[in-house]
């Protein structure tokens, strides 16, 4: 083999494994999003259904309009809430809680850059509260939740978001302040800025891109957060993860079609987000230690 | 520098005061920064954990009414638990779902990240559609996988196709396949972590070794066995110990596709103090169970972090900037 037969084989290997790696990406959101355009009586069948004949918008309306369909059967479609009391909560938990850790661990990312505020080791005991899995602690929490009244709130399961994604936040905004050069802010300093005022004004803008990427990033992580969700809450503050799992257990079957509709409408907007910040996802999934 | 250190200033001068002033400010304003996180984790965690002792060492579930009454056992629960076969098997089970996964994601990461990081048309389409099963909500993927892996459902259907004969693999129901199957959807959904961090960790190479090595005639396969491999050693390490303390966690995929069944074949340390806890209502012995495993995962991380502690600092060096590494030599 010549030495151009040789790398025109080596592409056509190359593309065939990532099209193969491609396909078995693909094949499983392919079959949630055709699954959630299939009339009931395609869900499940053999031979599997491969594209949804006639597709249907039905299980979109069934889900977001809460209209009762024939086929999903009457009397439990009946009692299925609309998704809106979930998607607000989620929407209400994921924004709140990830403002508060960005906002706050830029500046504890700040302290730690500019004033050594925590040592290297304990920066890195700071990321036990995102390694140690929450399984390990969340029962007495609970029991301690109802004790003082925070079980199913808001602000209970909030407070628990923000802890656990501070770790990422801290790491993260501190990779981007690590790489701004320190005489803007001596220049600021010496103009007469306070320290709280150079930050904001001056430290914060200057990595806002960064902040932006973080804020996107940790966004991901709360909005699919599952575990305390699902037992942290009762009946207010139903997230979209734990309104998924609702439709499970009827005694007609699961409503797949409805589940993957619902699915869809989880999945799509982070990916949007993921796809934007698809440059900073390494960063910030090794804590800022690998940069691109 | 030694004028810099406040204490190296003659107290008394002019200067030595506006040093000592700066120095005191400098110290109140890391504490207004600590103290909102200061006191969000003693009053969260302090209880939580002492509640935690409390129940291990006090025999209580639901069925009892006040739980401040509970007979004091001693170490009786811990010695239960101890003994306890399942809570063993649990252990092994989670060790090999994130041993499996760690593996998994990593070999096919790494293999992707390798075919992908030089420019090629198409690099961004696939590196995009590469991301997404990382980005999409794992209780997702646990109801997908549910449709995917059915007796009837399409991957049998495919597998039919391709062999031509009926394939009915009971992915979900056999309990000698099914701790693979999740493995596999872990796979599935995190082989993105480690195509990401090894795609960055290729992509911010040195290139002159290997432009070296290429002038020497070395084949791309002693190249990346002598010269790339070595150089990727901390990102490897980070990948691997991310995944596997991430993967010691896992929860929504199992407990949503099998609540750890059939049987107990899925059922790992995470699934089990669930059951025990919020099925069984045996509060005291889900505390204690708890509470081995946090020590366990505390142990873990803390040897994970002495790991990554060492391989940070060799990252760090690999990103400075050259100007700045002259700087400081």
């Amino acid at each position: 083999m010549t030495r151009s037969q040789r790398r025109h084989a080596a592409a056509a290997v190359r593309y065939a494994a990532l099209t193969l790696w491609a396909l078995i990406v693909a094949f499983p959101l392919y079959w949630m999003v055709s699954t959630s355009f299939k009339p009931s009586d395609q869900w499940f069948s053999w031979p599997p259904v491969w594209f949804p004949s006639p597709p249907t918008l039905e299980n979109y309306r069934d889900v977001w309009l809460g209209t009762t369909s024939v086929a999903a059967g009457g009397q439990y479609a009946m009692e299925m809430q609309t998704p809106f009391l979930a998607l607000r909560n989620t929407l209400l938990l994921a924004f709140g809680a990830t403002t508060l850790a960005v906002l706050y661990g830029s500046i504890i990312a700040y302290g730690v850059s500019r004033y050594r505020l925590l040592s290297e080791v304990r920066m890195f005991q700071l990321l036990m509260l995102r390694m140690v899995p929450p399984i390990v602690i969340v029962a007495p929490l609970s029991l301690y939740y109802s004790y003082i009244g925070l079980l199913d709130s808001m602000f209970g399961l909030g407070v628990l978001y923000f802890l656990s994604s501070l770790p990422y936040a801290v790491w993260m905004t501190k990779s981007f302040i690590d790489e701004v050069p320190r005489e803007v802010e001596q220049a600021a300093e010496i103009l007469g800025a306070s320290r709280w005022r150079t930050i904001f004004e001056v430290v914060l803008p200057l990595i806002r891109s960064g902040l932006v990427a973080t804020f996107m990033f940790i966004l991901i992580l709360n909005w699919s957060e599952y575990l305390l969700a699902l037992i942290l809450s009762k009946t207010h503050v139903v997230t979209l993860p734990v309104e998924l799992s609702k439709y499970e257990g009827s005694t007609e079957g699961r409503l797949f079609g409805r589940q993957a509709a619902l699915s869809v409408g989880i999945t799509v907007p982070l990916m949007i987000v993921g796809i934007l910040i698809r440059k900073h996802l390494a960063r910030g999934f090794s804590f800022g230690m690998v940069r691109r | 520098m030694a004028e810099v250190l406040a204490g190296a200033v003659p107290a008394g001068t002019a200067a030595g005061r506006r040093e000592v002033s700066r120095s005191r400010a400098v110290r109140r304003f890391k504490w207004i920064i600590l103290l909102p996180l200061l006191l969000t984790l003693f009053s969260l965690l302090i209880p939580v954990l002492l509640l935690q002792l409390y129940f291990s060492f006090h025999q209580w579930t639901v069925y009892l009414s006040s739980w401040w009454n509970a007979d004091f056992v001693a170490f009786d629960i811990f010695a239960s638990v101890f003994t306890d076969p399942r809570f063993g098997w649990a252990l092994l089970r989670s060790l090999a779902f994130a041993g499996g996964s760690t593996i998994g994601c990593f070999v096919f990461g790494f293999l992707l990240a390798y075919l992908i990081y030089r420019p090629f048309r198409g690099q961004a389409l696939y590196y995009a559609l590469f991301i997404l099963p990382m980005l999409t909500v794992p209780i997702v993927i646990a109801y997908t996988g549910q449709m995917l892996l059915d007796r009837s459902g399409p991957l049998n259907g495919i597998l039919s196709r391709l062999s031509g004969h009926d394939v009915q693999v009971l992915w979900l129901s056999n309990p000698d396949i099914a701790l693979l199957t999740v493995t596999l959807l872990d796979i599935w959904n995190w082989t993105p972590f480690s195509f990401i961090i090894m795609l960055a960790g290729l992509a911010s190479l040195p290139k002159e070794p290997i432009e070296a090595a290429q002038i020497l005639g070395a084949s791309s396969w002693r190249i990346f066995l002598e010269v790339q491999l070595p150089l990727l050693r901390p990102v490897i390490l980070l990948a691997l110990i991310l995944r596997f303390l991430d993967a010691m966690g896992a929860f929504p995929i199992i407990w949503a596709l099998l609540q750890g069944g059939p049987g107990t074949a899925t059922e790992t340390l995470g699934i089990y103090i669930y059951i025990t806890t919020w099925q069984d209502f045996n509060v005291s012995l889900g505390a204690a169970q708890s509470y081995i495993t946090m020590v366990m995962m505390v142990v873990i991380v803390l040897g994970a972090i002495q790991l990554l502690r060492k391989e940070k600092r060799s990252l760090d060096q690999m990103y400075a900037k050259p100007a700045e590494a002259g700087e400081a030599g």
